[in-house]
């Protein structure tokens, strides 16, 4: 048996590895493909660790995309001096979170939730927690083999475009090729590329491109109404709701006996997507009755016409410019509401 | 530590840099040692101690063992290595299953009962290491290898990193006799080494990651009945999983050990081209079914003791194995129908050896009358029935996967109602795209398992021109690259 030349075979592997990795970053370079961050759970869980240094200054925000896209967090850091802590996750509910900072007994800092109805009032353990529950499962199983890993992959993540996880990965070119689905089964949402990016502190923003293209807006509109059109039709109600309603409010009251403050907030969406939302979650019966019940105060973008004054272009988030003038809106109602009675208790012993 | 993670690379770059410097041969193992302590300590380090537990009562208990001569204090310090060892196992890996059961048996006889439910971490690897200690104290209490003198060449026989976490489960045979001489790969075998090492993460990373995950996790976390195409789809998408998953570790593991000059045990030999049961054990984990075999069913009786106690035995032994990868009853679920299909098949051949063997002395005595009136038994010699064969072991395989992977006995009723078509209205739940992919690994797996299964990667590349290997070993990479997920743990990490 003849020993096959191995030191050839592995040469030519590592010309041709290196000649397409060259090959392929100059490639999305030429295309200006926007640097984004991989928004995983190390991401997530980087942040999570920075959870005790909240003050209300430097709040802890969880939710959805929504607060990721509009609140600004350089405006924010650029006003107070402190960059709050991002834990909001795309699509997802925060209410795993909530339950996380609620049950952690070191946590006694400032939360500002960003209610998004179709998702924070969601059953326990249903699809729209998914995305939340994992990071907050993988979070202390966080090895130091991980952050080792996380810390590399941060340079390199800076310095290479093609390391874009959701977008040039296997995955994403798979899903994207013309093969009509079965009749019946729906592939989730395909946003364009263009859509946004996330950032290393995970801000999310819209590209220029997207911003400036009306086209790729339609499309992402017509995400939404794809994304309705497979969701319940019906706000949940009943015991359900008071189930959810106990479950934020035993959270809220822990993180307060604590020390801590807890505010709501309800960022902007325009057009047929706010119609169908105060369809399915009349604000008396959702927004209304979270704050009643859990004895919280809230901001309703649309009880201030300071904040109640931006468009935003695919209905559900605001583009970068507009989030930076919603930030400085924002910021001092934000601290205002954080002065209110409920949010001045002193902690209690345990 | 992973092998799919940079932490890794780096780790493995400084290795071989240490590894290959003018160091005296004794340095070079406590690098090793220490590297490996570091890769293990970088996940949870206070389960080091565990380690450093197992590996010190061993050493200094098969020592003694070595020198007693008195049968009964033999078998005294055999029993406390055995219970330290089974007992560190058994608490951290079944405390809150046996305490389960105890409770549900205790409910059941009307008793009520309750406990606090234990906060038991499993410490990674254990199952693994505990069985590579115990096969060294075992094989030192039958005098079949001399107790190791160098507490250095044992922990590092117990600690080498690339087989720790996942396997293969080495015997000290396969392992402490390399830690005797100075070793240091040929540009051949690091070559090789990296070879396997990237082969590996390909069929982690790209194939059950990235291509398959997704899909075996959708449908068995359902809790609703889906249609048989997607019930099928997700089955073979973990069964493809599962195999690339693992495989892939040991494939990385073996490929590792060679770029630092060490050989490995082979742990898969193409079992999804296996025909029959007894082929499939003899192709999957081979190191954990062989230990199995030596360790657990020859010592019951093995096939000595007559026909029920063999049957027995091997019921005994998958149904060990079976809890030995999880502290369920859906595992022992999939043990006991592989010694099932064990049993069938050795009554089976019991049955057309004795069929042939009365065939012959009939032909033997009136070879006109006996050639047509008796039937033999089915011929195996063709090809076109050997690939039957292995479909049908292949179809019976899934079967069986499907009591491994569900989370509840309840999931894999409704999956496998799903599959054979007894709930008519299951949802359809995956796009053409995830049944193409699945469809196109599994046709792709198991033609690679039937072309390969009477040969070797290696006697293939001695085939290949260099060229050919190269391209295929590029086109590797750069699916890798392209998939770039690099943390996401190992199944068989969990067992």
């Amino acid at each position: 048996m003849k020993t096959p030349d191995y030191r050839k075979a592995a040469w030519l592997t590592l010309i041709l590895v290196l000649a397409f990795v060259a090959g392929w970053e100059l490639y999305w370079r030429q295309q200006n493909h926007a640097l984004s961050y991989d928004d995983d759970e190390s991401l997530w869980a980087s942040k999570r660790k920075l959870v005790y240094q909240s003050s209300p200054a430097r709040p802890v925000l969880i939710g959805s995309s929504r607060i990721k896209f509009d609140l600004d967090l350089d405006t924010w850091k650029r006003l107070t001096g402190e960059k709050p802590i991002q834990l909001s996750v795309e699509g997802t509910s925060p209410r795993p979170m909530l339950t996380d900072l609620g049950n952690d007994p070191r946590f006694n800092g400032t939360v500002l939730i960003d209610v998004t109805e179709g998702l924070f009032f969601t059953p326990s353990g249903s699809f729209p927690e998914k995305g939340a529950i994992t990071r907050v499962a993988a979070y202390p199983n966080w090895s130091l083999s991980q952050q080792i890993s996380f810390q590399i992959n941060r340079v390199l993540e800076a310095n290479l475009l093609f390391l874009d996880q959701e977008k040039l990965t296997l995955n994403p070119f798979l899903n994207s090729l013309p093969i009509p689905s079965r009749p019946g089964v729906w592939g989730g949402p395909r946003f364009p590329h263009a859509f946004s990016v996330n950032l290393f502190d995970r801000q999310t923003k819209m590209t220029p491109a997207f911003v400036a293209d009306t086209a790729l807006q339609n499309r992402v509109k017509g995400i939404w109404a794809e994304i309705g059109a497979h969701s319940p039709k019906q706000g949940v109600d009943g015991p359900l709701l008071t189930g959810i309603l106990n479950s934020v409010k035993q959270s809220v009251d822990r993180i307060r006996a604590r020390g801590g403050k807890v505010l709501f907030i309800r960022t902007p969406s325009d057009g047929p997507l706010r119609e169908a939302e105060k369809r399915m979650f009349p604000r008396a019966l959702y927004w209304d009755r979270l704050l009643a019940y859990t004895r919280t105060p809230g901001i309703h973008f649309e009880d201030y016409p300071i904040l109640n004054q931006y468009q935003c272009p695919e209905w559900s988030h605001l583009t970068p410019k507009d989030a930076i003038a919603f930030t400085e809106a924002l910021l001092p109602v934000v601290q205002q509401k954080l002065e209110s009675p409920i949010n001045q208790r002193r902690p209690q012993r345990p | 530590m992973v092998f799919n993670s940079y932490t890794f690379v780096v780790f493995l770059a400084v290795l071989l840099v240490l590894h290959n410097l003018p160091f005296s041969w004794k340095i070079k193992k406590v690098n090793l040692l220490l590297a490996s302590y570091l890769f293990y300590a970088l996940w949870n380090p206070p389960f080091i101690l565990l380690l450093w537990l197992s590996t010190v009562v061993d050493f200094y208990m098969a020592r003694l063992i070595s020198v007693e001569q008195r049968p009964l204090r033999r078998k005294l310090l055999l029993t406390i290595s055995l219970v330290l060892n089974l007992g560190m196992l058994s608490y951290f890996k079944y405390g809150g299953f046996l305490l389960e059961n105890f409770t549900a048996l205790l409910a059941g006889v009307g008793i009520a009962f309750q406990a606090v439910k234990p906060d038991i971490i499993l410490p990674v690897g254990i199952s693994f290491y505990t069985f590579v200690t115990l096969s060294y104290t075992l094989d030192v209490y039958r005098r079949k290898f001399a107790p190791e003198p160098s507490f250095l060449n044992f922990a590092l026989f117990v600690t080498f990193f690339p087989h720790l976490v996942a396997g293969p489960i080495v015997r000290p045979e396969d392992l402490i006799p390399q830690f005797k001489t100075p070793r240091r790969a040929t540009v051949a075998q690091l070559n090789w080494g990296l070879f396997l090492l990237s082969l590996g993460l390909f069929m982690k990373v790209t194939v059950a990651d990235g291509l398959l995950a997704e899909t075996a996790d959708l449908i068995f976390g359902l809790p609703f009945p889906v249609q048989a195409l997607d019930a099928w789809t997700g089955v073979l998408a973990f069964s493809a999983q599962i195999f690339c998953d693992f495989a892939g570790y040991s494939t990385c593991a073996i490929g590792v050990s060679l770029c630092l000059g060490f050989v490995l045990p082979d742990n898969f030999r193409y079992p999804y081209a296996a025909i029959g049961f007894s082929d499939f054990w003899r192709r999957w984990h081979i190191t954990l079914s062989t230990w199995l075999r030596d360790y657990l069913y020859v010592p019951l009786g093995g096939n000595r003791r007559g026909v029920v106690r063999t049957y027995a035995n091997l019921m005994i032994t998958m149904l060990l194995g079976g809890l030995w990868h999880g502290a369920s009853w859906t595992f022992v679920a999939w043990g006991a129908l592989h010694g099932l299909f064990l049993c069938t098949e050795r009554l089976w051949r019991d049955w057309a050896a004795r069929r042939r063997a009365k065939v012959a002395k009939l032909i033997e005595r009136e070879p006109l009358i006996s050639r047509a009136s008796v039937i033999s038994p089915p011929p195996l010699s063709t090809n076109f029935t050997k690939f039957g064969l292995a479909l049908l072991t292949l179809f019976l395989i899934n079967v069986t996967w499907v009591f491994f992977r569900a989370p509840t006995f309840g999931g894999a009723t409704l999956l496998l109602l799903s599959m054979f078509g007894v709930i008519p209205d299951g949802a359809a739940m995956l796009s053409t795209t995830a049944i193409l992919i699945v469809g196109l690994v599994t046709v792709g797996l198991v033609a690679c398992h039937w072309l390969m299964r009477d040969s070797s990667l290696v006697q293939l590349s001695t085939r290949l021109p260099w060229w050919v290997l190269g391209l295929g070993w590029t086109g590797m990479l750069i699916l890798l690259i392209l998939t770039q997920k690099s943390s996401n743990s190992f199944i068989y990490f969990q067992f």
